[in-house]
């Protein structure tokens, strides 16, 4: 039994480091914010604190809040242009600074170890450490979804005029779910480094923007579930058909289809409307 | 006494004019009325004074304060709310949810106890949705809370929109088209929630196609044709002006 529990381990780890960046990717579409950055910031994340370690033998905590730090400060500086952006713009402006991101990495090689990627990251971090900083992250959105932020987040997204009229300052709460974003996927880009070992540059391109992206559609964009339940599925989907394992995107791919189809909400958020709408029916009918 | 006031505000699109030297007075305690045809620019001069639209020359004040060039949430929070000539609830929300977006102008929990979701945030949101349901009950739809606001008939659409408006707590409410598809029992209501507006002390600006509605409820109105003001005065004065016969009628 324990044995089978170890086999999965590593499943469950890498659920736990892609959950924080499927809500960094979540934060800023319920913002309103077609940014795709989020693997962009990981990776500047992820090699702040590999760098942060190997080269200056820092601590562990150290390395993860400069990880962290760093994310935050690249959304930011990102978030001027993209504020001036709307809609398919903003997610091609986000593509091309994954990108900038993956080459800066590959060309910098002093300082991140070019293509050959940066090696030798003494390895820091655990189930545990995992579960600790997921289940902040979930509490963080979850708390976020209950106050005047997350009504404002609603607001902008479903109509900006709208949220304007009302005094909701567009520009500051954008940057804001950005700087959050970045965080999220500074951090989680942190343990990844201090989890793994090594890194490479390539890992945090176009490939991982597919697959968070894939987590947060199909799971849903507007409840803190829609992550949660998204991530689960894609890490344990492959995993259960093991020769499929191998085709992973095909499968991401495949599913996006069918889910914008046949579930454009996700599943979380359509199953959440589905029991709402049979509660008012009730209701309605009682009374 | 407090005044919104526009003080000869125009809007150029490139070579269209779309609002020429518009003076327009809207005291506090009073309902006033912005009538014209259609593409007269009523709703060009409301997107201008709630910040939606530049200003092309002219200056806009609310109590002596100038809003020109404010940003659109900083001109709510200089005391202004409107409601939208086509409806625009947030959809996907459910009807309390709605009008809670509303008090944000009102919301103080500082940013840190948000995001930790700290007593004071949530205190604080107890609170909206109480104040939220008080509104409702105020207009009769407290049974209808927790439906999407998408599904709602459109004279309850137009409702919410209201309350929404108000939930800011305004000094001036701008309400463009209000009555816009409602029958006269439904126009009756919200006449009387208009009054009930200006009763309080608060100015509103009404702008309507409707002529009868327009002239029972306003002290004053001001008729807009082709972009500039053609005539203003009591609703008595207004309606047997030769030029707002023409306009309304064709010449």
């Amino acid at each position: 039994m324990s044995q089978l529990i170890a086999g999965y381990l590593p499943l469950f780890d890498l659920y736990l480091l892609h959950l924080g960046l499927a809500f960094s990717q979540y934060i800023v579409l319920r913002a309103g914010v077609f940014s795709l950055a989020s693997a962009a910031l990981a990776g500047i994340g992820a090699y702040t604190a590999g760098i942060f370690a190997v080269k200056l033998g820092a601590h562990p905590l150290l390395g993860l809040t400069a990880g962290t730090l760093t994310g935050m400060l690249a959304a930011l500086f990102l978030s001027i242009p993209l504020a001036r952006l709307r809609g398919v713009y903003q997610a091609i402006a986000t593509v091309a600074f994954i990108q900038i991101v993956v080459s800066l990495n590959i060309y910098s090689e002093g300082l991140t170890g070019g293509a050959m990627g940066l090696n030798g990251i003494p390895k820091s971090v655990g189930t545990g450490s995992l579960l600790i900083a997921a289940a902040a992250v979930t509490y963080l959105v979850w708390a976020i979804e209950r106050n005047r932020l997350g009504r404002a987040f609603n607001a902008i997204r479903q109509d900006e005029a709208v949220a304007a009229s009302l005094g909701i300052s567009i520009t500051w709460h954008q940057s804001l779910a950005f700087a959050i974003s970045g965080a999220l996927a500074g951090l989680f880009g942190g343990l990844q480094a201090y989890h793994s070992y090594a890194l490479d540059p390539n890992q945090f391109g176009f490939h991982l923007l597919i697959t968070i992206l894939s987590y947060v559609i199909l799971g849903g964009r507007n409840s803190v579930l829609g992550p949660l339940i998204g991530t689960a599925i894609l890490i344990i989907l492959p995993e259960l058909a093991r020769p499929l394992a191998a085709n992973r995107m095909v499968i991401y791919g495949a599913m996006l289809i069918v889910v914008i189809n046949y579930l454009p909400k996700g599943i979380a958020d359509t199953v959440i409307q589905q029991v709402r709408d049979r509660r008012l029916r009730l209701s309605g009918g009682a009374s | 006494m407090s005044v919104l006031k526009l003080d000869n505000v125009s809007k150029h699109f490139g070579g269209v004019i779309a609002a020429e030297k518009v003076d327009i007075e809207v005291p506090a305690g009073q309902i006033t009325g912005l009538i014209g045809p259609n593409g007269a620019g009523k709703t060009t001069i409301v997107n201008m004074i709630t910040g939606m639209l530049p200003v092309t020359g002219g200056t806009i004040s609310v109590a002596g304060n100038d809003i020109t060039r404010a940003a659109a949430h900083e001109i709510c929070r200089a005391g202004l709310a409107r409601t939208f000539q086509n409806i625009r609830l947030l959809p996907e929300a459910s009807v309390i949810d709605n009008i809670m977006v509303g008090f944000h102008r009102h919301e103080h929990s500082s940013t840190l106890a948000a995001l930790l979701g700290l007593g004071s945030a949530n205190r604080e949101t107890r609170d909206m949705r109480d104040r939220a349901m008080a509104l409702l009950d105020r207009f009769g739809m407290a049974g209808l809370a927790a439906y999407p606001a998408g599904g709602l008939s459109y004279g309850h659409q137009r409702k919410v929109e209201m309350m929404r408006a108000l939930a800011s707590d305004p000094q001036f409410i701008l309400l463009d088209e209000p009555i816009a598809g409602m029958n006269d029992v439904e126009s009756d209501a919200l006449a009387e929630i208009f009054q009930g507006f200006a009763g309080s002390g608060k100015g509103v600006l009404l702008i309507e196609h409707n002529v009868r509605f327009v002239s029972r409820l306003c002290n004053r109105v001001y008729v807009l044709d082709g972009g500039r003001l053609i005539c203003e005065g009591t609703p008595e004065q207004v309606l047997n002006d030769p030029a707002v016969i023409t306009a309304y009628l064709g010449g």
